[in-house]
């Protein structure tokens, strides 16, 4: 597990670096975090010739907000997104909640979200978020600069429309109005690997109805899939119906320690939806319709299907029970 | 105040600890293996020669290109006192007939057998180095069919030695029981179990470092059996044991997967003789999930039958063991399950058989716990079924078959003898510990409504063996006073992990009525202690501890003898107390030890040691809940009572149980090798996709124990460090059966993982079977 040699530079500026890139006869990567990178280095299936390490390069380390929209730069880290009020509003929510589910402190405080979408690994939490929000991607190279919709940019495991040549500057995310609600649930074997499952929702409702809804699914194709199938279920789908009470058993009674429910939100279990509510119909749909499951060890694609239908409902519980608690007077609170 | 629990926290945990691999040797070589991706087909060609261009790569060798390589697994003959050595196991780990006709080569020749084995060796500079020679290397094998499992292994339609069956051990325990047993009993459960092979996992993998001087090769290797490695490289180099000194620095774990001589030394330590150079091998993580020992992996049958009152009549235990390619280190060690099979029940008839089956993996070798886990969750299984069955609570099942506490030392029908017990005082501190009542309630009010989750409560009692088998039940210890004072104390044991620093010299100071701190601890080094066996099957307490106890009272004895001679007295008139000798009749003041050595010179004792077989024994109890939307398992409570007779540090025991209770929570939920068809393991991404419960999988676990002496040595102390290992498993899946109510026991097979629950909770329950 060592890397094989390589070239190393690490510029000041975005410049320097799309000048680095710009060597396109070799293979030259972009270290962020290197929370992706080293470790394929040391197994050597990726031998860059050339690394170029961004993480000297001012500027990129900062979350911009403008005109509605939040821009994460290539050096932020995942730990940043740990507090909700690194982004206004009910994104910072939902990245909160996304954010603890990737691996364990120490890496997040070296792993980069732009990192995240440039790698593209299929279960990947931001890329589940990228896809569900239309965020863009902002890429450069010496030709100047490019913007890449997240539903053009993930081509499949690993594979992505940035050209070799092209750094990632950042990523632009909407901002979530008052009215929208948010939630991220994930299955996953244990605390620090990869999701089995994954999901993003964010609903905003009027008058007690969901008016818009977006679904993004981490692990359930070979890419992070939009869950369409799902949400059009849910359009005019009626809020009131959905019990958010978390189930009390799952809390044990007497001097029995309390004991922290790890996977996904794993206390509304109990109390299942009954399979006619619209939010069992989008699991259905998003499991049947939207995702694409591909077989790996403990999770083939029948049992993912499974997890991926009761994940989707589950996580519009949570979206629906963070709206009620957030909603702003005039976003329609009944 | 006393700033660490433990002696050696103060370097350990502060990062003075100093492991092979912190080791600097000037111009030492660092070797890397060219593994085969394949895991079963014929080596066509080996090329190393652009590796040899590769700047600092020193060389690189296939087997073709060293012929004088010696094979690994040795016969270390004509050894006095050998410890375990692989062909004639002391332990019955091989036998003659299983490695005869047999060869297991350092490198693979013309065939590799497992994903992962070696094909060829580049030496570099550095390990940078060696592994840019590795890339170089080229081969061409032709694959052929793999075998992953040892049914397929059985039905030799493909075999891994031509000519040979893959059926490399047979073996049985017990008598063979009638059918008319199974025919009048009440009840009979029949069930099929997987003990799915797992890796040890170390924190530190294997480590080796060879350095040759003076016509001598001094090797450090992280390893229990310090010893043993000395004679089988010996014998591999053509050389006399004097000439190689093994040392054992700080070591990062070993769980078992440390003691034997793997194919990688073998070729480090012939290449450092070869060159005249230092070359060492620091096994990475990926290497020792695909090349090191596995634990485990048995296919097992049962047929366990009772009568009305739930009085166990028979039981029978069919084990295909799955023993990986080579049989030269453990086809043998599946019969520690036969042979404990009868478990704390009285079963009047009990018969095991074993078929150990070649496959294309790498060796199974003992991993904590070794092959009693395997045992207890067979039979233990099968008790909460029986139980069902029988419509009884299934700790009153047990009740009625526990042996009491008046029947030992037990003779059991797979030939054990059990030394003591009380398994129902276990039982019953488990029961009251956990609140076995009160869960029991809350399980009834659960199921009375149809949207709660489901809970289960899961028993598992167990006995075990420790110490080693007949013929590898001594060490060698010793004591001695140099002319400073200071006290050394000695023995054949070697940590890799288990506090010895801080319970041995404590022991030896207790004995003499010394200060602590006057004690001091070498082990693991060849050279200053000449003799040993090691630490494996729990035995250091045991067997060591029990072995210094005893060297440390002949030393007061002989010290007391030159104290006598010195004044001029009958012995009898000499008092050792408190590491001063007094003469008892003329009330003058005593003489130090330390002024006794300056009169006298140093004073030795160094001893053989026999100890008997231990039988450490204990219940375990789990509670869990389970998501069966999503299959997800929440062990909600573990309590773990174990009995390993006297305790030399209460601390130090509870570190142990908890450890291995956390790698008994990862056979039962987490821990598992899923095979390709082609028989490479699909684990390409390390630990990221081999998953141990890390702390944050850890559930309130909650330790107790009991105390029975052991009468099979003066010190009364039994094996401790495998018990979570063997007694937390089954207790865990007992819970997860217990919650779903399933019929088929066959259904839930470790790991539990979330889609293996998933399904079991979808299975027809047991009211409706
Ligand atoms: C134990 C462990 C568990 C993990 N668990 C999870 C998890 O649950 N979920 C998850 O999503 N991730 C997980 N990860 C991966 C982690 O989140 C990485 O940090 C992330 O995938 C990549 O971010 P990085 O900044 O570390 O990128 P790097 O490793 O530095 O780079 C990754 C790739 O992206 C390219 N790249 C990076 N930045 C740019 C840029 N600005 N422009 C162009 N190319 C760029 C690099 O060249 C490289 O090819 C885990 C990692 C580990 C080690």
């Amino acid at each position: 597990m060592k890397p094989a040699a390589f070239d190393y530079v690490a510029p000041h500026t975005v410049r320097e670096a799309v000048d680095a890139l710009g060597d396109t006869w070799r293979d030259v990567r972009v270290l962020a975090g290197g929370q992706s990178l080293i470790l394929e280095m040391h197994m050597r299936r990726i031998c860059p010739d050339l690394v170029v390490d961004i993480n000297h390069v001012a500027g990129l380390d900062r979350i911009g907000l403008d005109d509605g929209t939040v821009r994460v730069g290539a050096l932020v880290r995942h730990q940043v997104f740990e507090s909700p009020q690194a982004v206004p509003g009910p994104l910072g929510r939902l990245c909160a909640n996304a954010v603890v589910n990737i691996a364990h402190p120490p890496i997040r405080t070296r792993g980069t979200l732009v990192g995240s979408i440039a790698w593209a690994h299929p279960a990947s939490e931001w890329c589940a978020i990228a896809v569900a929000l239309d965020a863009v991607i902002e890429v450069r190279s010496s030709g100047g600069v490019r913007e890449i919709a997240a539903r053009d940019f993930f081509l499949g495991p690993l594979q992505t429309a940035r050209a070799p040549d092209e750094i990632i500057t950042s990523v632009r995310f909407p901002l979530l109005g008052g009215s929208t609600g948010v939630g991220f649930v994930e299955h996953r074997r244990t605390h620090f690997c990869f999701a089995q499952v994954a999901v993003a929702a964010a609903v905003t409702v009027h008058d007690g109805l969901i008016v818009d809804a977006r679904i993004g699914l981490a692990n359930c194709a070979d890419r992070p899939v939009r869950a369409r199938a799902a949400e059009r279920v849910l359009i005019g789908a009626d809020v009131s119906a959905a019990n958010d009470h978390p189930f009390a058993d799952a809390a044990l009674a007497g001097d029995h320690q309390p004991v922290d429910h790890p996977f996904g939100d794993a206390d509304l279990a109990g109390n299942r939806l009954p399979a006619d509510h619209p939010f069992a119909r989008a699991g259905r749909a998003a499991a049947d319709e939207d995702a694409a499951p591909v077989d790996e060890p403990y999770a083939d694609p029948e049992y993912r299907r499974q997890v991926i239908a009761v994940l989707v409902g589950r996580t519009l519980r949570q979206a629906v029970a963070d709206w009620r608690s957030h909603a702003e007077p005039e976003g329609g609170l009944r | 105040m006393k700033l660490w629990t433990r002696r050696e926290d103060a370097r350990l945990l502060t990062g003075h600890g100093r492991y092979v691999a912190d080791l600097v040797v000037p111009g030492c070589l660092d070797a890397a293996f060219v593994r085969s991706r394949v895991a079963h087909g014929l080596i066509r060609e080996v090329d190393c020669s652009a590796a040899r261009e590769v700047p600092g790569v020193v060389g690189a060798w296939s087997a073709a290109d060293l012929s004088e390589l010696p094979v690994c697994a040795n016969e270390a003959a004509h050894l006095q006192d050998l410890p375990p050595v692989p062909r004639t196991m002391l332990a019955k780990l091989s036998t003659e007939d299983a490695v005869n006709g047999r060869e297991w080569p350092s490198l693979a020749k013309d065939r590799v057998r497992y994903a992962g084995e070696a094909v060829a060796v580049v030496l570099g500079e550095d390990r940078y180095r060696a592994e840019d020679g590795a890339a170089e290397v080229t081969y061409r094998i032709d694959p052929l069919p793999a075998v992953v499992t040892p049914a397929a292994g059985a039905a030799d339609s493909v075999s891994l030695f031509d000519g040979l069956s893959n059926v490399a051990f047979r073996g049985t325990a017990g008598e063979p029981i009638e059918e008319v047993v199974w025919r009048r009993a009440a009840a009979v459960v029949e069930a099929r179990y997987r003990q799915q092979l797992l890796l040890p996992t170390p924190m530190e993998c294997r480590t080796i470092l060879a350095v040759p001087e003076d016509g001598r090769l001094t090797v450090w290797s992280g390893h229990q059996m310090p010893h043993r490695l000395r004679l089988e490289l010996a014998k591999s180099l053509g050389w006399p044991a004097e000439r190689v000194r093994v040392v054992v620095p700080d070591t990062g774990g070993a769980f078992g997967s440390k003691s034997a001589t793997f194919p990688e030394y073998v070729a480090v330590v012939f290449l450092a003789v070869k060159l005249g150079r230092p070359v060492r091998w620091i096994e990475d993580r990926m290497e020792s999930m695909s090349v090191a020992t596995r634990g485990r992996g048995q296919d097992q049958r049962v047929r366990l039958a009772a009568d009305e009152d739930g009085r166990l009549l028979a039981y029978e235990l069919e084990i295909d063991a799955d023993v990986g390619a080579y049989p030269h280190l453990g086809v043998g060690l599946p019969m520690q399950t036969a042979w404990m099979a009868t478990g704390p029940y009285m079963t009047p008839r009990v018969h095991a058989t074993v078929r150990s089956v070649l496959t294309n993996t790498m060796v199974t070798y003992p991993y904590r716990g070794a092959g009693r886990p395997e045992a207890t969750a067979a039979l233990e299984r099968s008790m909460d079924v029986l139980a069902r069955r029988l419509g009884l609570d299934p700790a009153e099942l047990r009740r009625r078959n526990l042996i009491p506490p008046e029947s030992f030392p037990y003779q059991t029908p797979t030939g054990r003898r059990y030394d003591s017990g009380n398994y129902a005082a276990a039982l019953e501190l488990a029961l009251e510990t956990i609140g076995y009542d009160a869960w029991r309630a809350e399980q009834a009010r659960r199921r009375a409504r149809p949207d709660a989750l489901p809970l289960g409560i899961g028993l598992a009692c167990y006995v075990e063996r420790s110490g080693g088998e007949p013929g590898g039940l001594h060490d060698f210890a010793g004591v001695e006073a140099d002319e400073d004072g200071a006290i050394i104390a000695h023995c054949g044991a070697a940590s890799s992990g288990q506090s010895h620093e801080t319970t041995f010299p404590a022991l030896v100071a207790r004995t003499l009525g010394v200060d602590e701190y006057r004690v001091r601890l070498v082990e693991g080094d060849t050279d200053a202690q000449p003799e040993g066996l090691g630490s494996f099957a729990s035995r250091s307490a045991q067997v060591d501890g029990a072995a210094l106890q005893n060297a440390a009272l002949l030393f007061a004895e002989r010290a007391r003898e030159r104290a006598a001679e010195l004044w001029g007295v009958p012995v009898e008139e000499v008092e050792w107390s408190g590491g001063t000798l007094y003469p008892v009749r003329d009330g003058s003041a005593g003489m130090d030890l330390t002024e006794l050595v300056k009169a006298t010179g140093p004073l030795r004792v160094h001893e053989r040691f026999e100890s008997g077989m231990g039988f450490p024994f204990g219940a375990h109890a789990a509670v869990a809940e389970i998501d069966t939307e999503l299959g997800v398992v929440r062990v909600l409570r573990l309590v773990a009572v174990d009995d390993s007779g006297v305790v030399l540090d209460p601390a130090v025991v509870r570190g142990q149980a908890f450890g291995s209770a956390v790698q008994g929570i990862g056979q039962a939920l987490y821990e598992g090798i899923p095979y390709g068809e082609d028989g490479v393991p699909l684990m390409a991404n390390g630990l990221l996709d081999y998953l141990v419960p890390t702390a944050s999988e850890i559930p309130p676990i909650e330790i107790k124990d009991t105390c029975t002496p052991s009468p099979s040595t003066p010190l009364g102390a039994k094996g401790a460090g495998e018990s979570g290992c063997i007694g937390s498993p089954a207790a865990i899946v007992n819970a997860v059966a217990d919650a779903l109510q399933i019929a088929d026991p066959d259904l839930l097979q470790m790991p539990l993982t979330p889609d293996v629950v998933w399904r079991a909770a979808r299975a027809p329950k047991y009211e409706e079977a």
